[in-house]
């Protein structure tokens, strides 16, 4: 099978497409078919060139952890957790389109993290949360800060103004365990998330952590 | 104002920054990327305090007497009970800071039981304990971050220490974005960089846990300790890309190990350790499956539909995903892999290495967990010791009593010599694969540094990576690959020397160590073993006098 990739030696580099040969396990995930690639002591593409190793970022491998987020045959998933018996005839990679490139398919998503330093995205005296919101608070604390609902979403740029479903959830965690924070913050929440959102709810369908984000803007509605 | 650098900012290193900052100390973190991708937000199965919630007696004694016998004697019992008696008081600042626990019936933070455990002490948030606990430490580092206590340096690599008779003055990183080496100096450096995953390629853990910066340390002068200590997790899922944990979880719950005989259930640990048998310890639970030389599996599916969604959810995912296992149906095929290092840089029970002003903590340093580490501990210990890192740093560096000093030799001719090298090997063109020469290492510790060893076994893999380390100097580097990749080979292999070394010296057996020559635990080995490199030696001895933890 056919791998294409979208590669850039490094930031601000000329992109370029090339092609590699795949020819193992169908159950293998889009991230065992890269080390694959990378494995041998010889990298060539599909024609026989010599090629520089695949940029790539992983850490976990399981789906835990956010790193290898990029856009897979159109859509943006987890390289670990997309498995080559699902993706047909030939493998498409692009990295992230909504972060600048350092090198091939990995990018820089600080943005997500600025934004939320930014906002004061923090607990600060901290107010024992209602029993209730228990079940939403663990899901929306297991939010990777891959990007992917960035990537999906039709209102999201580059985080100027419209900061999307990432920024959402944490701050509903703010706001449901801190008075003090929760106030200020919801003015955050109005300016960043709430005025942009046109609530297509793309971000849900590829959140790989399934976070029910509708629920932390309803939530974070109800208080205001 | 004093500063610190810390480098790793998985549990162990905000836990550190968060202190460091509490303080009024000046922090650094840093890491390649961000807290998200720390091997820590892997952590599942949970942490243990004794809070006996589950009202079954526990007391922080039963906590200290566990991890001294679990960790067979070796570890220090004041470090232990330190470790012990804080626990109570950690996870109860972790649900303060807003960790979203799983609770019991009457709203106190649940507990289970875990491997080697007397009393049903690990706490939980779900299956994903390292996740919640990660999402809630980044967002009180972002508290001190806004108030400019804590910076965070992202896309850097630790290179080196800057070391100078025996005192730590600050780090050389590797910036990526600017393709440099870059000095920065401190009153203190604390390392965090977890474990060393890399000596085996493919384990449970993160591709980021190399073991490089332990490595680099120890030919800076660093001591290491109890290296031969490597936990191999009894129950993993093999899949096409890694060896994924299966949580001791599930066997706290109630799982069975068995193997089939004649077409018959073996439950093998229960017919040798009665009704507890499948949460032994996880060295008796591995060898107990290397001995039985059968395919082991996991059985769930008696728990029933209701406990397995609400207790091990994430377990049911897993197996589906990777495996196309259905566990209310069907049992899991286990096996043994490499999952936890109780070896590390050697720390005093302040978390100060020998080097002065350099500390380490979390995974990368070698304490409490003595020739085993039971489950629940390590996120535990990684959290503690940035606490007790920090602690003594405030206390050495504050006041009257400030040890500090202002003088900082020059370090100038020592960043232009690494720079220099770094840059002569990422000139050269050639596609010589220094990951292909991991890969090559991996394969020999895996084979050599197995769960059962033997000396013919530990003095050929000496040889072989003693080769891979003589050419290691001398190969011209791949250029494809981040520098780093190149530069930290030589720490890597160093590492992998070492590791061997100790497991060859260590004549015993003693938890995690296996000697099927020497198959007996002896009294003459009950101490740590402490590695040091003088001059392109490996000085091997044991710590009797308890010079570091006691
Ligand atoms: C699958 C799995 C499940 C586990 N479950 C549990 C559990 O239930 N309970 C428990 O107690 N323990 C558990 N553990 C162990 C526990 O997760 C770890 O021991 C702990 O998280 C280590 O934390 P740490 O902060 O020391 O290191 P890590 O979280 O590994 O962080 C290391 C940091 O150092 C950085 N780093 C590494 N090298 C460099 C370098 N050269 N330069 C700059 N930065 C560097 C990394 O990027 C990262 O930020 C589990 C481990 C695994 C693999
Ligand atoms: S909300 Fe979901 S998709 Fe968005 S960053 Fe978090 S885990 Fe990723
Ligand atoms: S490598 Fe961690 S999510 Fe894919």
């Amino acid at each position: 099978m056919r791998v294409k990739i979208l590669r850039q030696q490094y930031p601000g580099a000329e992109p370029y497409w090339q092609t590699f040969l795949y020819d193992g396990d169908a159950d293998a995930s889009v991230a065992a078919v890269l080390d694959t690639l990378n494995y041998k002591d010889d990298v060539v593409d599909a024609d026989g060139n010599h090629a520089p190793r695949i940029g790539w970022e992983c850490s976990c491998l399981q789906g835990l952890c956010g790193g290898c987020a990029m856009v897979i045959n159109g859509h943006p998933a987890l390289a670990c957790e997309t498995f080559v018996r699902d993706l047909g005839e030939e493998i498409v990679l692009r990295p992230l389109s909504k972060f600048p490139v350092i090198s091939d398919l990995v990018v820089d998503r600080g943005v997500i993290q600025e934004n939320l330093k930014a906002s004061g995205d923090y607990i600060g005296e901290y107010t024992p949360p209602s029993p209730k919101e228990h079940a939403h608070q663990y899901a929306a604390a297991k939010c990777l800060k891959c990007g992917l609902c960035l990537e999906v979403c039709p209102n999201y740029g580059k985080g100027e103004h419209f900061y999307g479903a990432v920024f959402a959830n944490d701050c509903y965690l703010v706001a449901s365990t801190s008075k003090e924070q929760g106030e200020s913050f919801r003015k955050e929440y109005a300016g960043h998330f709430a005025a942009g959102c046109s609530k297509s709810l793309s971000c849900m369908e590829v959140c790989p952590m399934q976070i029910p984000t509708i629920a932390s803007m309803a939530k974070l509605n109800r208080r205001g | 104002m004093k500063k610190v650098i810390i480098i790793g900012s998985g549990i162990a290193g905000m836990s550190a920054a968060l202190h460091c900052a509490e303080n009024g100390i000046q922090t650094v973190l840093v890491s390649p990327f961000p807290s998200e991708r720390a091997q820590s937000v892997m952590a599942s199965g949970g942490i243990n305090a004794a809070l006996n919630h589950q009202n079954d007696g526990d007391t922080v004694e039963s906590h200290i007497e566990d991890t001294l016998r679990g960790g067979r004697f070796i570890a220090g019992e004041e470090a232990v009970r330190g470790l012990c008696e804080a626990a109570p008081d950690i996870v109860r600042y972790l649900q303060k800071i807003g960790t979203v626990f799983s609770l019991n019936e009457k709203g106190e933070i649940d507990q289970r039981a875990f491997g080697g455990q007397s009393h049903q002490r690990t706490c939980f948030s779900g299956a994903s304990t390292g996740k919640q606990i990660v999402s809630t430490l980044v967002m009180e580092c972002r508290r001190y971050e806004a108030a400019g206590l804590i910076e965070r340096k992202l896309w850097s690599d630790f290179h080196s220490a800057l070391i100078r008779d025996g005192r730590c003055y600050g780090v050389l990183l590797y910036n990526e974005a600017k393709r440099t080496l870059e000095p920065f100096t401190a009153d203190a450096v604390i390392m965090a960089t977890g474990g060393q995953n890399a000596l085996f390629g493919k384990t449970t853990g993160s591709t980021q846990c190399d073991g490089y910066a332990a490595g680099r340390l120890f030919l800076q002068g660093a001591e290491l300790k109890n290296l031969e200590f490597i936990q191999y997790h009894p129950t993993t899922l093999r899949t096409p890309g890694k060896r994924m944990l299966i949580s001791e979880a599930a066997r706290g719950e109630g799982g069975r190990l068995y193997y089939l005989e004649n077409g018959k259930r073996v439950y093998f640990l229960e017919d040798k350790y009665g009704e507890k048998g499948n949460l032994m310890p996880r060295d008796v639970v591995a060898r107990e499956i290397y001995n039985a030389g059968k395919e082991v599996f996991l059985d769930v599916t008696f728990l029933g539909k209701k406990t397995i969604d609400s207790r091990i959810p994430e377990l049911r995912d897993l197996c589906r995903k990777y495996r196309g296992i259905d566990i209310y149906r069907e049992s899991i095929p286990v096996e043994p892999s490499v999952h936890f290092f109780m070896g590390g840089l050697a720390v005093d029970n302040h978390h100060e290495t020998n080097i002065r002003n350099l500390y380490a903590v979390g995974e990368c340093a070698s304490i409490y967990h003595g020739a085993n580490r039971l489950g629940g501990n390590s996120l535990l210990a990684a959290l503690y010791s940035g606490q007790v890192a920090a602690a003594d740093i405030a206390r050495r560096f504050s006041g009257t009593q400030d040890e500090g000093s202002d003088f900082v030799p020059d370090f100038e001719d020592y960043v232009r010599t690494q720079s220099e090298k770094l840059f002569r090997s990422m000139e050269t063109e050639s596609l010589f694969p220094v990951m292909y020469i991991r890969d090559m290492v991996a394969e020999s510790l895996w084979e050599k540094l197995g769960i059962v060893r033997d000396e013919e076994d530990l003095t050929e893999g000496i040889e072989e990576v003693s080769y891979y380390l003589s050419i290691a100097d001398k190969i011209r580097y791949d250029g494809s690959v981040l520098p780093y990749f190149n530069y930290s080979l030589e720490g890597i292999l160093t590492l992998a020397k070492a590791t061997l070394v100790c497991a060859k010296e260590r004549r015993e057996s003693r938890g995690a160590h296996f000697r099927k020559d020497y198959a007996k635990e002896e009294d003459a080995y009950r101490a740590a073993t402490v590695i040091s490199y003088d001059e392109g030696e490996f000085r091997v001895r044991l710590d009797r006098e308890g010079r570091y933890e006691s």
